[in-house]
C-alpha cells in the first residue's frame, strides 16, 4: 500500500478531529445549527445556545479529545512494547485497577460528589500501575509484565464483579455501576476536564519525543540497547506514560475499550510503522473516533453506551484483522 | 579494544579471560548451550554478569549508553520482524547513536547487497534477506568493534561467503570482530578460534593450531579427518 506522507496524514486526520468535534458540539438534544454553534462559540447569540455550549457540550466535547488522544496513545506504546499489534491500553490491567476503584466508590454511594468516583478510579488505577511498575523497575521482562496484568486483570475483574454482586439489592446504585462500566462522556462538566486533560497533555508532551526510541525497541530490546538506547529507563518511561494516560482516560469516562487497540493498527496499515508519526496520529484518530462514536449515544438513549458503540465498531475490526492475520 | 576478565554469567558463563585487538576477526565456536551467544551479549553489555569488561581500556558501566552505540555493534541471533519497516529505515537505526539518519546506510545496503530490497518492509524478507539487513543495521553503525551472533544462519553460500570476507575486510581496516558460527571448516577463514566448552574457555588461538581433531572429539563429539576436497570460494572480492 503507498503510504501517505505525514504532512498529508496530519492535515488528514486534524481535520477528521476537527470535524467531529463540531459535530460533537452541534448535535444533541438541542441541535445547534451552524451560526448559532458560531455565535455561541464567540459569547454572543441566545443565551440558551450559550450554556448548551459552554456548560454541557464543550466539556463533553473535550473530555472526549483527551480520552480518545489517552487511549490513542497509550494503545501505541503497549504495541511497540510488547511488540504485539494486538496488545491494548488495558492489558497491564490498569483499566481494571480504574474500574474496581470506581465500583467500589459507587457501591459505597459515592456517586454524590463529582469528584469521588474519578478519584477512587484514578486510585484504582495508580495502584494498578504501581504494582506494575515495581515489576518493570526490577527489570521484569515483557513476558512477565504481560502475565503479571494477566494476574491483575482477574484480581481487578473478581473484585468488580463481587462489588456488584453485593451491590444488586440497591438499584440505583447498580445501574449508576454499570452504566459506568459500559464508558461514557455525557454530563461531563470542566471540573472533568480540568481532573483529565492538563494530565493527559503532559504525559503526551513526554511521549511524543520517544518515537525514534520506540522504533528500536520495537525490533528487539538487545538491538535497541547495543545501538545507545538506556532500554531500561525507556521500558520504565513508558510504563509510567502509558499508564497514566489510560489511568486519567478511565477515571473520567469509565471503560472505553477497543479504541487503544484498533486506532493504532488503522493507523499503522495507513502510515506504516513509523512510530514518530504514528504517536501523533494515533491520538488524532482516538480523539476523532471517540468523539464520533459518543454522537449515536446521543439520540438513542438507554443501552447505547460509549463503550457499547466503540465495542461494536471494535469488535468486528478485530475479528476482520485475525481473520486476515491467523494467529 | 575490548577486553574481559574472569566473566562470568551464573549457570551460562564460567570465568572468561579473553582480549581481542584492532585487526583481528575471531571465530567464536562450540556446541549448542556451550554460552557463544551468552559471551556475546555479555560482552555487548546487554546481560548481567561478574567479572570486569572493558572497551577501548574503559571499563563498560562507566560508558553511556549513547557512547556505546558508536562504539560497538551487535547482531543478535534473531532477526524480529514484528513489525512491518521499510529495509532502509531498519539500516538507518544503525545511526542513532550519531543522530546523523543516512550517513553511509546506501554503501552498507551495498556492501549486504540488499540494495535492492531498501524499499521493502522486513516482514515480507526470506530469513536470509532479513539476516541480512539486520547485519547491515550493525555495520551502518561505523562501530571499530562488532560482535555477530550467527551471521551467516539462514544465509546460502555465496552469502555466507561474503559475510566472512565482509569480516575480514573490516578487520583489516582496523576492526575488532568476534563472530560465532557453527561451521567449524568456515573458522579456518579467521585470524583467531575461540572454543566454548560448557560456559568454559577452553581454546583460544590461530584456527589451524587449535582446531585438532583431539580438541572437535572432546568437545563436539565428533571424529574429524583433513581432507582436501571442494571448497567454495568467491569468484571474485566482494565490494564493500
Amino acid at each position: 500500500m503507498k503510504r501517505a506522507p505525514s504532512a498529508l496524514a496530519l492535515a488528514i486526520l486534524g481535520l477528521l478531529v476537527l470535524g467531529a468535534a463540531l459535530a460533537s458540539l452541534a448535535f444533541g438534544d438541542a441541535a445547534l445549527p451552524a451560526r448559532d454553534l458560531g455565535a455561541a462559540l464567540l459569547g454572543q447569540g441566545d443565551e440558551l445556545a450559550r450554556t448548551v455550549l459552554w456548560d454541557i457540550r464543550l466539556p463533553r466535547t473535550l473530555v472526549g479529545l483527551a480520552v480518545g488522544a489517552a487511549l490513542g496513545a497509550s494503545g501505541v506504546v503497549m504495541q511497540a512494547f510488547f511488540r504485539n499489534p494486538l496488545a491494548s491500553p488495558g492489558l497491564l490491567g490498569v483499566s481494571s485497577g480504574g474500574a474496581l476503584g470506581a465500583v467500589a466508590a459507587l457501591a459505597a454511594g459515592g456517586a454524590g460528589s463529582l469528584y469521588t468516583v474519578p478519584a477512587a478510579s484514578i486510585l484504582g488505577a495508580f495502584l494498578a500501575t504501581g504494582a506494575v511498575m515495581l515489576l518493570a523497575r526490577q527489570g521484569a521482562s515483557a513476558e512477565h509484565l504481560l502475565l503479571a496484568g494477566v494476574a491483575l486483570n482477574a484480581l481487578f475483574g473478581a473484585g468488580t464483579s463481587a462489588l456488584i454482586a453485593l451491590s444488586a439489592v440497591d438499584v440505583q446504585a447498580s445501574g449508576q455501576i454499570l452504566f459506568w462500566l459500559m464508558g461514557g462522556i455525557e454530563n461531563r462538566t470542566w471540573e472533568h476536564v480540568a481532573m483529565a486533560l492538563p494530565g493527559i497533555l503532559l504525559a503526551a508532551a513526554f511521549l511524543l519525543p520517544l518515537g525514534r526510541r520506540l522504533n528500536l525497541l520495537a525490533l528487539g530490546e538487545g538491538g535497541a540497547q547495543s545501538l545507545g538506547v538506556d532500554v531500561r529507563r525507556l521500558r520504565w518511561q513508558l510504563i509510567a506514560l502509558s499508564t497514566v494516560l489510560t489511568a486519567l482516560a478511565t477515571a473520567v469516562a469509565g471503560v472505553v475499550g477497543f479504541v487503544g487497540l484498533v486506532v493504532p493498527h488503522l493507523a499503522r496499515l495507513a502510515f506504516g510503522p513509523d512510530h514518530r508519526r504514528l504517536l501523533p496520529l494515533s491520538m488524532l484518530g482516538g480523539a476523532a473516533l471517540v468523539l464520533l462514536c459518543d454522537l449515536p449515544t446521543r439520540f438513542i438513549s438507554g443501552g447505547l453506551r460509549l463503550g457499547v458503540v466503540t465495542a461494536l465498531v471494535g469488535g468486528p475490526f478485530l475479528l476482520g484483522l485475525l481473520r486476515r492475520r491467523p494467529c | 579494544m575490548l577486553r574481559a576478565e574472569a566473566l562470568s554469567v551464573p549457570g551460562r558463563l564460567a570465568g572468561v579471560d579473553l582480549a581481542v585487538g584492532a585487526g583481528e576477526v575471531v571465530a567464536v565456536l562450540g556446541p549448542n548451550g556451550a554460552g557463544k551467544s551468552t559471551l556475546l551479549s555479555a560482552l555487548a553489555g546487554l546481560l548481567p554478569c561478574e567479572g570486569r569488561i572493558q572497551w577501548s581500556g574503559r571499563d563498560l558501566p562507566r560508558i553511556p549508553f549513547l557512547e556505546r552505540g558508536r562504539m560497538l555493534a551487535w547482531l543478535g541471533q534473531e532477526s524480529p520482524a514484528d513489525f512491518a519497516f521499510p529495509v532502509r529505515e531498519v539500516v538507518a537505526q544503525g545511526r542513532y547513536a550519531w543522530n546523523d539518519d543516512d550517513h553511509g546506510v546506501e554503501a552498507t545496503l551495498e556492501a549486504l547487497d540488499i540494495t535492492h530490497l531498501a524499499g521493502r518492509a522486513i516482514t515480507q524478507l526470506s530469513g536470509g534477506e532479513r539476516r541480512r539487513v539486520f547485519l547491515a543495521r550493525a555495520l551502518a553503525t561505523g562501530a571499530p568493534v562488532q560482535l555477530w551472533d550467527e551471521p551467516a544462519s539462514s544465509l546460502d553460500v555465496r552469502h555466507a561467503l561474503e559475510v566472512y570476507a565482509l569480516a575480514r575486510k573490516l578487520a583489516d581496516h582496523g576492526h575488532a570482530l568476534l563472530v560465532s558460527l557453527h561451521d567449524i571448516r568456515a573458522a579456518y577463514r579467521f585470524s583467531r578460534a575461540l572454543v566454548l566448552d560448557r560456559g568454559r574457555l577452553v581454546a583460544d588461538g590461530e584456527p589451524h593450531a587449535v582446531l585438532t581433531a583431539d580438541l572437535l572429539r572432546s568437545v563436539f563429539r565428533i571424529e574429524a579427518r583433513f581432507v582436501t576436497s571442494l571448497v567454495p570460494e568467491l569468484p571474485e572480492p566482494p565490494c564493500a
